[in-house]
């Protein structure tokens, strides 16, 4: 269909223009009936870029994202999913289940059958699915081209503006003033220009019309938070980068150091502490129930610097950071964030201090270090050696009666000594040693050193065992840890630029939001006045510099009288 | 001017594509640790017993059985000697067992081995990770791996006899010609 879109100025408009792009004259068809009513300003009347005459396959996906109606049903529609997220808890806040299964047990226990329905919908993974994420990248689509599509044009528009603008332009804008007037029409133009300087607006003239304007940079208000919103999204989606984002925990009993998964970070516990409030501060309705006062982790934070990924030797740690985590005060360092999350009460032996005994007369001949993690293999006692044959961390019998150790967890440690030195045989004696000091760990070692007694590999000349076991009621020559504390280890690469983005944004909105964009028009046609103003919002303002500016120049009105749309009702 | 406008239209909507596709398919596919049937193993560096490193890459290109085991657990301790028979029977005709050994001191791994008598290499997994980069959910746990390197079968449990290891192999063996 062939459209003659050439206004009767002469300027040649794109298809889709609403008001001449040079003259200002009305060409939308709807505007053209009632000659009264208020112009539609939007985007001052110019055509949105892709709006052509026939638009092939790509123009019309660009003319999808391009429709504002479009965006605000994508933002309604990802509103309504980001909701569905909120009803049950979300899987990655589950911290110790892994598979599919164990989330959908979770979610059939937690909450019965709607727990099972919304895990099978895979709102347990709202955020993360793929249809969020797809609405999240059509939202930012929607972003670019809607901006492309306006913020061009119009800056164009804007850069190029006529000063002699069509007079129905001008008669139909918002606030409107027309008279006649009589007298030196230039020298009336000067003044009412530098009356409207004072208000500081940009003045242009030209052969009896002036067009007056202020704060234009408020129009790309909206874009600039535009421009922050892509950044903020983009950094939202390139969390999905694996090594840009991590959340996981970390459990460290006092004296641990373990490497924080998928870094090349240490991290230690040296001490925890939870401390209660005592009875006297609490309030009438907590009294006898057990309020926190503190939880603290003093940790410290290590970097590898050598030998990192060589499983033969031990990693060469150096220290980079010591930090005592409570809440609200993470141990923070290059964008790793270790925050406290909980923490069990959970005794676990470190290492004891044991004694090596002449068990007839109970003389000591020596004591050493024995660790209940890696336990070296060789120790000096005195003038004897003893030799690690065996180590259970937690000490039981299997089927066949062989000894075992249950578990991984030091709980029931059991070691087996050979121990060589002066007045005994070459090959040594061998001894089994519980430093747990539980009767039945005392029960099994007497036990065992009896049958190896029979059997001949000891003569029971010695005893291993901690000298003064306990001291003023605390356990002495035993180094043990109380608690184990449960770091949230975190890692946000993408941080920063949400924050730039979300810096962006505001600037814009403040732009937009704080300024209006007011322009003024006025033509002279023979001895007729005509004023038009407009402002993207508060009229009002607007029409008071226009009456002040009128009043300095000679022309008294008030400003309700410049109300365009008021005079219509 | 308009062939410029083209070219940016059809720029911004590649990119869109681009990054669009990418994070969708970043939620689409996301990877489950659980391995299955056809899946190649996580690669491992790991110290053996012997004191040397043993990697994923050493034993690639012929079957192999990979068994996660602890002193710990007693299926794992029943079917040891199984799976030394095995490996002794199977082994000139180039079948590989290596045990790698849920995170324990290396003092208690070896008094074991030793009881056994298991002459198959063992590695020292540390703090989990090869554990957790296997997505062990039980012990013990047995991947065949077929000499181009993919997952025949995952034995979850213990296999307790040496037939039940046996028909494995002999799948496995079959399945390298």
């Amino acid at each position: 269909m062939f459209q003659n879109t050439k206004c009767e100025c002469g300027h040649q408009n794109p298809v889709g223009t609403v008001l001449c792009e040079s003259c200002g004259k009305p060409l939308d068809e709807d505007l053209l009936i009632d000659e009264n009513t208020p112009l539609e300003m939007r985007y001052d009347g110019v055509a949105r870029r892709s709006q052509k005459a026939n638009p092939h396959f790509i123009d019309r996906i660009w003319n999808f994202f391009s429709s504002v109606k479009i965006a605000v049903y994508l933002i309604f529609i990802t509103l309504l999913g980001a909701s569905l997220g909120t009803i049950f808890q979300q899987e990655s806040t589950l911290i110790n289940l892994t598979e599919r299964s164990e989330f959908a047990a979770y979610y059939k226990e937690e909450h019965g059958t709607a727990g099972v329905i919304y895990h099978a919908l895979g709102l347990s993974r709202t955020y993360e699915s793929w249809w969020f994420v797809a609405l999240l990248v059509m939202i930012g689509t929607s972003l670019v081209v809607c901006s492309l599509d306006r913020v061009l044009p119009l800056y164009r528009a804007l850069a190029r503006q006529q000063i002699r603008k069509h007079l129905q332009f001008i008669t139909r804008q918002q606030v409107v003033y027309t008279g006649t007037f009589e007298g030196d029409r230039e020298a009336w133009l000067a003044e009412f220009g530098k009356q409207l300087k004072r208000k500081r607006y940009r003045v242009w003239q030209e052969d009896g019309a002036l067009l007056a304007e202020k704060n234009r940079f408020s129009r790309w208000g909206p874009y600039i938070n535009h421009i922050g919103l892509i950044i903020f999204l983009l950094a939202v989606l390139g969390r999905g980068i694996p090594s840009w984002h991590m959340d996981q925990y970390l459990s460290l009993y006092e004296g641990e150091t373990r490497q924080i998964p998928g870094t090349n970070y240490y991290a230690k516990n040296d001490d925890f502490t939870v401390d209660y409030y005592s009875e006297s501060e609490l309030a009438s309705n907590q009294k006898g129930t057990k309020v926190v006062k503190l939880y603290e982790t003093k940790a410290r934070l290590y970097e590898c610097t050598a030998d990192c990924d060589d499983p033969i030797k031990e990693p060469v740690l150096t220290e980079v950071m010591q930090h005592d985590i409570h809440v609200n005060s993470a141990l923070s360092y290059d964008g790793l964030k270790l925050y406290q999350n909980s923490f069990q009460e959970k005794v676990r032996f470190i290492s004891v201090h044991p004694s090596l005994l002449n068990a007839s007369t109970g003389e000591s001949l020596g004591s050493f270090d024995l660790l209940m993690d890696n336990p070296s293999e060789s120790y000096e006692v005195g003038s004897y050696q003893l030799k690690l044959n065996d180590y259970y961390p937690d000490f039981s019998l299997d089927e066949q009666k062989r000894p075992m150790t249950k578990t991984r967890e030091p709980n029931n440690p059991a070691f087996v000594f050979r121990v060589t030195g002066p007045e005994i045989r070459p090959e040594g004696e061998v001894y089994i040693y519980f430093p747990m000091p539980s009767e039945k760990s005392k029960y099994y070692e007497q036990l065992f050193n009896e049958s190896f007694k029979q059997r001949g590999d000891n003569t029971g000349k010695f005893a291993i065992k901690v000298e003064n076991p306990i001291v003023d009621g605390k356990m002495n020559n035993i180094k043990y840890s109380e608690y184990t504390t449960y770091l949230n280890i975190r890692m946000d690469k993408a941080m920063p630029y949400i924050w730039v983005g979300a810096a962006i944004s505001m600037i814009g909105l403040i732009m937009g939001f704080y300024w209006q964009h007011r322009r003024i028009w006025l033509r002279f046609d023979d001895d007729k006045l005509s004023l038009g103003g407009h402002t993207n919002k508060n009229s009002f303002g607007l029409r008071a510099d226009v009456a002040w500016a009128l009043g300095r120049a000679g022309i008294e009105v008030t400003p309700k009288s410049l109300d365009n749309r008021r005079n219509l009702r | 001017m308009g062939r410029y406008r083209k070219a940016m239209q059809y720029i911004i909507l590649a990119v869109v594509l681009l990054v669009g596709g990418y994070a969708i398919g970043n939620s689409l596919f996301t990877t489950s640790v659980v391995l299955n049937k056809g899946d190649k193993p996580p690669a491992f560096r790991l110290a053996g017993l012997d004191d040397k490193v043993h990697e994923w890459k050493d034993y690639e290109g012929k079957p192999l059985i990979l068994n996660f085991w602890g002193t710990f657990c007693p299926p794992c301790r029943n079917e040891m000697p199984a799976l030394q028979k095995q490996y002794e029977k199977w082994n000139g005709q180039g079948l590989q067992l290596v045990g790698i050994n849920l995170s324990e001191d290396s003092l208690t791994v070896e008094s074991f081995i030793r009881q056994v008598g298991v002459s198959f290499p063992i590695l020292l997994d540390m703090d989990k990770k090869t554990e957790k980069a296997y997505g062990l959910k039980q012990y013990p746990t047995t991947f065949f791996i077929t000499a181009k390197g993919t997952i025949q079968e995952v034995v979850i449990g213990g296999l307790l006899t040496e037939e039940e290891i046996e028909t494995r192999v002999e799948r496995l063996m079959k399945s390298n010609s």
